[in-house]
């Protein structure tokens, strides 16, 4: 006669381990919270940088640089929600690993994008590439590159899912610290939303080659 | 259609920052998802001609 095999949860997962190795668990709990810190930290970085080559260095991000931008932030939307969640105290395993999922996927969309638009500039002879190249790669080789350390990092993030879940410090300054990198992320993202008007402005979509901010033409100013 | 995914992708920001519920959060975030894959798909108009 045999038995049915019974569920195990995660809380005794977690006794055993913590048991096995007293410390551990705890230490790599507010490693791994610093760690999707970092990520929204890091994309923020990348994005203001990219904004900061639109506006200060002229240069119009074309169709395909946006929608690469908008990979970033729905990679990042969910790893903000973990520090979020982990912050209120609310994170749990299923959700942790559901956002880390979705900063998988949306990583990958993102990639196909970078790739697309590396190929395309490839297949044409004698393209030189869009925009200027920083440290000898050109943007959106750089989102191909970043895209890759996200799905390496939540990949890795899922296998340690099962004995580490970000822990939120409950320190007042380190706490403050994070809220604030919240913040920012939005911060960024109204700021995207601002420049995506004034860029996009009355049409549906945008042009293949922008080189104007088309709400300004748009509302009859005629400035660049 | 960029500005609307911007506003998508905002709406799901706040959302998952003032902790609203998980199903509106992955509604809007797969929304987003979803038009920004519709717009590639849009400005993705012809093969490319690579052999390696």
């Amino acid at each position: 006669m045999t038995t049915a095999p019974t569920a195990v949860d995660d809380t005794a997962i977690t006794d055993v381990v913590a048991a096995e190795a007293p410390g551990l668990n705890r230490t790599w709990s507010k490693i791994a919270f610093w760690g999707i810190v970092i990520f929204v930290v890091g994309y923020c970085g990348v994005l203001l940088a990219a904004m900061g080559v639109q506006v200060f260095g002229n240069e119009k991000p074309c169709p395909l640089c946006m929608l690469q931008r908008y990979a970033m932030i729905l990679a990042t939307i969910p790893a903000m929600w973990i520090v979020a969640d982990a912050l209120r105290g609310k994170l749990t395993r299923a959700r942790y690993a559901s956002g880390l999922g979705m900063s998988i996927v949306a990583a990958t969309c993102g990639g196909f994008e970078s790739t697309r638009q590396i190929l395309l500039h490839i297949a044409s002879k004698t393209d030189p590439g869009y925009g200027s190249a920083v440290v000898g790669l050109h943007l959106y080789t750089w989102a191909l590159i970043t895209f890759v350390i996200v799905i390496l990092f939540c990949g890795v993030a899922l296998i340690c899912s099962g004995s580490v879940i970000p822990e939120a410090p409950t320190d007042g300054a380190l706490r403050t610290l994070a809220r604030v990198i919240e913040i920012g992320f939005l911060a960024v993202i109204a700021i995207n939303v601002v420049l995506i008007i004034l860029l996009e402005g009355f049409s549906w979509v945008l042009p293949d080659d922008p080189t104007h901010y088309k709400l300004i033409n748009d509302l009859g100013f005629g400035l660049h | 259609m960029d500005i609307i995914i911007m506003i998508v992708l905002m709406a799901t920001a706040i959302c998952a920052w003032r902790g609203l519920s998980r199903k509106v959060v992955m509604t809007l975030w797969v929304i987003g998802l979803v038009l920004m894959l519709g717009l590639f798909k849009y400005h993705v108009t012809s093969p490319l001609h690579l052999n390696f």
